[in-house]
């Protein structure tokens, strides 16, 4: 097992944050330093915030303005709803004349995280890399589970075409989609889960285009498809990134993940961010798409100083799907 | 006709392995995990052939295997394994239980189905 150097890629992944801040001055600031700094600045409107953070929109942070909003009063309400509905959420401050925020009402001051000043945007990037970009992952990492992710889903859904986004980090907890799977990954260098999330109506439709033969295909079917997904990527990863090394010791750290149903949301007892890749595979003949979310939560134990990828002799390599007779 | 034995945990598995033998000419049957899968080998002697994941739950492939060798004594079913492992300490413990062979997922049924007419003769 050979060990190549997985140089930590901040510089690849980005993560959305949401901006609420009305100042026209400061909005080309803003957008240059988003730009400068792997983030993807989205805006909504004041009326509809609460309902598109209820939703499962990926962010990362939230950069938030002290003028925000017709007074200070609804400032401080905004601020304060946001937190209650999103705590998960990094609130980011600008203020006119003071990066801290001890001068704020303490009602006021726990809805954020951190505050900076217009003229000091490097304070910004600081906060950023400690609640956003706080856990560094190795190229090859990233790299290989795109590339392992992208073969599996090839093989199983040949009918699509794939695509997928820049890997982003997200801190954002709800659901996407009414099924997903979480199956545990273990090394000497990770502890934690991969989770895949998806909608159940998109595939029921492709199995009856592709397989009418199977007119008894129901939600069951979509849960064996994505938990062989699920266990061929996982099979990859431990081929690529794990090995046969048993670097588990006996006594094994857990926590309970609580997932609540009514609101999306699952815990995995962390404020670490999520590594989040999401793929889109669609139907070129119908149009039709199929979302798929990928999240890597290495609440137990994150080590990328030990990270290695595996190379195997190329001689002694079988194809997939070939047998090798003993 | 000799029969094959598809043992997976997977019904998509299951059905997309045992469904491209069934359409070749083959008799297939199938068990949901090695529990499963050593009891029906043990039930029905025209098994000849046995593909069989290893992560399953009650009881692993590469555990199943190692107990039609050693509690049903059974030394003459071939056992391929088909799964997404690789490691070659995996496929030691397969060859020292008596495996014949090795598939890596995903099952690309042309690849293999002459082999596997063979070993089910």
């Amino acid at each position: 097992m050979n060990a190549i150097d997985g140089n930590a890629v901040k510089e690849n992944l980005v993560s959305k944050v949401l901006v609420l801040d009305d100042s026209y001055e400061h909005s080309q600031a803003i957008k240059q330093f988003c730009d400068e700094n792997n983030l993807v600045a989205l805006k909504v409107h004041k009326d509809r915030i609460l309902p598109v953070l209820q939703s499962n929109i990926d962010l990362g942070a939230i950069l938030y303005s002290e003028s925000y909003g017709d007074s200070s009063g609804e400032n401080a309400e905004i601020a304060s709803q946001i937190h209650a509905i999103r705590p998960e959420l990094p609130i980011i401050i600008r203020r006119e004349h003071s990066a801290k925020l001890d001068d704020l009402p303490e009602k006021h001051r726990s809805s954020f995280c951190g505050a900076y000043v217009s003229s000091d945007l490097p304070s910004l990037r600081k906060v950023i890399d400690e609640y956003i970009f706080s856990l560094e992952y190795p190229n090859a990492l990233v790299r290989g589970i795109t590339e392992i992710t992208e073969s599996v889903l090839s093989s199983q859904l040949t009918a699509l075409k794939i695509s997928l986004n820049t890997p982003y980090i997200v801190r954002d907890r709800v659901i996407f989609g009414e099924i997903f799977s979480l199956i545990p990954l273990e090394s000497s260098w990770c502890r934690g889960y991969m989770m895949l999330q998806t909608e159940e109506e998109p595939i029921l439709e492709l199995i009856d285009r592709y397989s009418p033969s199977d007119p008894g295909a129901n939600f069951r079917t979509v849960n064996s498809l994505l938990g062989e997904i699920t266990n061929l990527i996982w099979g990859a990863f431990k081929n690529r990134f794990i090995g046969d090394a048993t670097a588990i010791s006996g006594n094994q750290v857990q926590v309970p993940l609580v997932v609540n149903h009514k609101h999306r949301y699952i815990s995995f007892g962390t404020e670490n961010p999520q590594l989040c890749f999401f793929y889109t595979l669609v139907d070129e003949d119908t149009g039709r798409e199929v979302k798929l979310y990928q999240r890597f939560i290495f609440n137990l134990n994150w080590s990328p100083d030990a990270f290695k990828e595996i190379t195997t002799d190329v001689e002694s390599l079988v194809d997939s799907g070939e047998l090798e007779l003993f | 006709m000799a029969k094959i034995l598809v043992v997976d945990d997977s019904s998509t598995v299951r059905d997309e392995v045992a469904g491209f033998l069934k359409k070749s000419g083959l008799d297939v049957a199938t068990a949901v995990d090695g529990k499963d899968g050593l009891t029906k080998i043990k039930g029905d002697p025209g098994i000849k052939l046995v593909l069989c994941d290893i992560n399953m739950p009650n009881m692993d492939g590469l555990t199943m295997v190692e107990k039609v060798r050693g509690e049903l004594a059974n030394s003459t079913v071939n056992i391929i394994m088909l799964t997404t492992e690789s490691s070659p300490n995996m496929k030691e413990r397969g060859k020292a239980a008596g495996i014949k062979g090795w598939i890596v997922k995903p099952f690309k049924g042309e690849a293999v189905l002459e082999s596997i007419k063979k070993l089910a003769a």
